[in-house]
């Protein structure tokens, strides 16, 4: 209905689009069937601690027991643990598929309920307007100007590291960008003609929102809300890197900070989940981009 | 036996409305104490200027007008009741209903994300409650009686593969669908090409006997060629009021003199004649008749009284000094 043929010839034309959109989709479908093809990523095995991904190999010295020695051992990676292991013998692709899974359910649902709530409050600010413009406005205003991760961390200190209350926090701070946009786009929709049709053809005012203005904004809505999902990515990433992730569950923020300690023996703990963190935020922000490109009426 | 009779002749009855819009710089009197009659089956053209209320008319009797502007005085009965009145739920019910309304744009009159089908629909399911198939069947109806061929597939495009007269039918077909008893038009056929205009203006002329229509334009050609009764409007209020041939043959304010004269004709030569001036800032309008500043025939009466309706004929009205006295 929104992505129209046009629209997705265009898209098709943007290379860094859809090689962003297929990384995404990659991205989910390992997600979705990653954990039931690899090992378990929290099954702790200590004679393989600190495997090297395949095709390199690292110099161990090890403290033989036996022989009383210091031994310099030579360690390649093995297809076993194809992207190695952290130090506590930890398959790190089992890890990764899992974080992808985390990653991407507090990034799309974080995302959806921000803009819910936002999409909500600027069409209903802008379609009423008067007091309840300046009164909707103004909330946003505050919510906007609140240190959001300092909520973050006191949410979780009072509840407990919690991915509920992750995401409901995200959700429910991020909102404001999204009021925002959809109310200057329903400010100008409002004056258009066919509201003022809908009106005289007897339209209640829910149904005007829901089935005029709402479906014309829907492109800028996809746009936003595309290029706000690596924000919400990276601010899970951040929280579990200072330690304040679930502890249930394993994400690249808290792979991410094991490995930081050994970065210069064991380097592959940290680069891994750093290099597919830096990849997912660029898909999306890649597809965010070309989406506006196509989407928006402007560039026609 | 025979006043009820004629009562129920009319449609929709306007009295002293007065819609005003308040501005920061000052009141402006959009609508200025209009009255007339709407009979069954007619169409009644409102012709006035831009800017001269025509629109905020048609709006007013809608309830319509939005902030700042607000209906002043005046009563608008429709069958009776006076829907000025009405409570925002009531007119809804009215609106598209009994009382529908055709824009001037076409193309910005159709949300160009939703079909063709699901629009027409619109009011069917809001007043009618039809289910799916009788309002799809409803729908296919309509577009083929205002001459849309494939009307079935039609349906499913968007307004973007319309031409603009066929986005300006699909409207009309919208407004009808539910078989209101007015149908307001709003220079319907202004955006459209002469040729689309002569078909769009011949489905307005089918509607007779069953649609009453108020017509509102600038045109005195579509006028001519529709019209059963005019009234011109300049700055919100009525000049001159009337039966279409008579008004058109025998203007007798000088401001539809000089619209009429405005029109080329095949038998006069000569150079086109046109009004001086233009029409006056509303906030700030001229004491006594509106029209003095730009009337060739203006009088010493006409700068301090406002004239007041004085009849021709019993078909034939007209605002003006010049006829005030006799």
């Amino acid at each position: 209905m929104i992505i129209e043929k046009h629209h997705r010839e265009k898209i098709k034309k943007n290379k860094p689009a859809v090689l962003g959109l297929l990384f995404i989709i990659l991205l989910f479908v390992t997600a979705i069937l990653g954990p039931f093809l690899t090992r378990d990523p929290n099954e702790i095995n200590f004679n393989d601690k600190n495997l090297p991904p395949v095709g390199f190999s690292i110099e161990q010295s090890m403290y033989n027991i036996k022989t009383q020695e210091l031994e310099v051992t030579e360690r390649k990676g093995s297809w076993e643990h194809p992207l190695g292991t952290d130090d506590r013998g930890r398959d790190m692709l089992a890890m990764l598929v899992s974080g992808a899974r985390v990653s991407l359910e507090v990034g799309f649902l974080a995302t959806g309920i921000a803009i819910l709530i936002g999409t909500f409050i600027g069409v209903v600010s802008a379609y009423f307007g008067g007091w309840l413009d300046n009164a909707l406005m103004r909330f946003t205003d505050v919510i906007m100007t609140f240190p959001f991760f300092l909520l973050l961390v006191l949410i979780v200190y009072m509840y407990g590291p919690n991915m509920v209350f992750v995401i409901l926090a995200i959700g429910l701070t991020g909102w404001t960008g999204a009021a925002r946009l959809v109310r200057s786009e329903v400010l100008s929709l409002r004056t258009l003609d066919f509201v003022t049709a809908s009106k005289a053809l007897g339209a209640s005012d829910p149904h005007i929102i829901l089935r005029h203005l709402v479906p014309n904004t829907m492109s800028s809505i996809i746009v936003i809300a595309t290029l706000s999902i690596p924000g919400v990515i990276l601010a899970e990433a951040a929280l579990s890197f200072i330690g304040l992730g679930d502890p249930a569950l394993v994400s690249w923020g808290k792979v991410l900070n094991a490995g930081q300690d050994s970065l210069v023996t064991t380097w592959w703990v940290a680069v891994e989940p750093g290099m597919i963190l830096f990849l997912t935020v660029l898909a999306f922000n890649f597809l965010g981009d070309g989406l506006r490109d196509a989407l928006d009426p402007k560039s026609e | 036996m025979r006043l009820t009779r004629k009562v129920n002749d009319i449609v929709l009855c306007v009295r002293n409305l007065r819609t005003y819009f308040f501005t920061e710089k000052g009141e402006v009197a959009a609508v200025d104490d209009i009255s007339f009659d709407l009979k069954r089956g007619e169409i009644l053209c409102i012709i006035g200027e831009s800017g001269s209320g025509k629109t905020a008319t048609a709006l007013s009797i809608l309830g319509l007008i939005d902030k700042p502007g607000a209906i002043v005085s005046g009563s608008i009965l429709f069958n009776g009741t006076d829907i000025a009145k009405l409570s925002e739920g009531k007119m809804r019910n009215l609106r598209g209903n009994k009382i529908s309304m055709v824009f001037q744009d076409a193309s910005s009159s159709l949300n160009p994300v939703l079909r063709i089908g699901e629009q027409i629909t619109e009011s069917l399911v809001q007043h009618l409650k039809l289910d799916k198939k009788q309002t799809r069947e409803r729908a296919v109806e309509l577009l083929a009686s205002v001459g849309i061929s494939q009307p079935e597939e039609r349906l499913d495009e968007y307004p973007h593969q319309f031409s603009g007269g066929m986005k300006q039918r699909v409207m009309i077909a919208m407004a009808l669908s539910c078989n209101p008893e007015v149908l307001i038009a709003d220079e319907p056929t202004t955006a459209l090409d002469v040729t689309v205009q002569a078909q769009v203006l011949d489905i307005f002329k089918e509607l007779k006997n069953s649609t009453s229509v108020l017509y509102i334009t600038h045109d005195l050609g579509v006028v001519s060629e529709i019209a059963d009764r005019i009234i011109i409007m300049y700055a919100g209020k009525f000049l001159e009021m009337g039966d279409a041939r008579e008004v058109l043959m025998d203007p007798k304010h000088p401001y539809t003199k000089g619209l009429v004269g405005c029109l080329p004709s095949g038998k006069i030569k000569g150079r086109l004649v046109s009004i001086q001036g233009s029409i006056p800032n509303l906030i700030d309008l001229p004491e006594g008749c509106v029209f003095c500043p730009r009337c060739p025939d203006a009088m010493e009466i006409c700068r301090k009284e406002t004239p007041s309706e004085t009849g021709i004929s019993d078909k034939h009205s007209v605002r003006c000094h010049l006829y005030g006295s006799t």
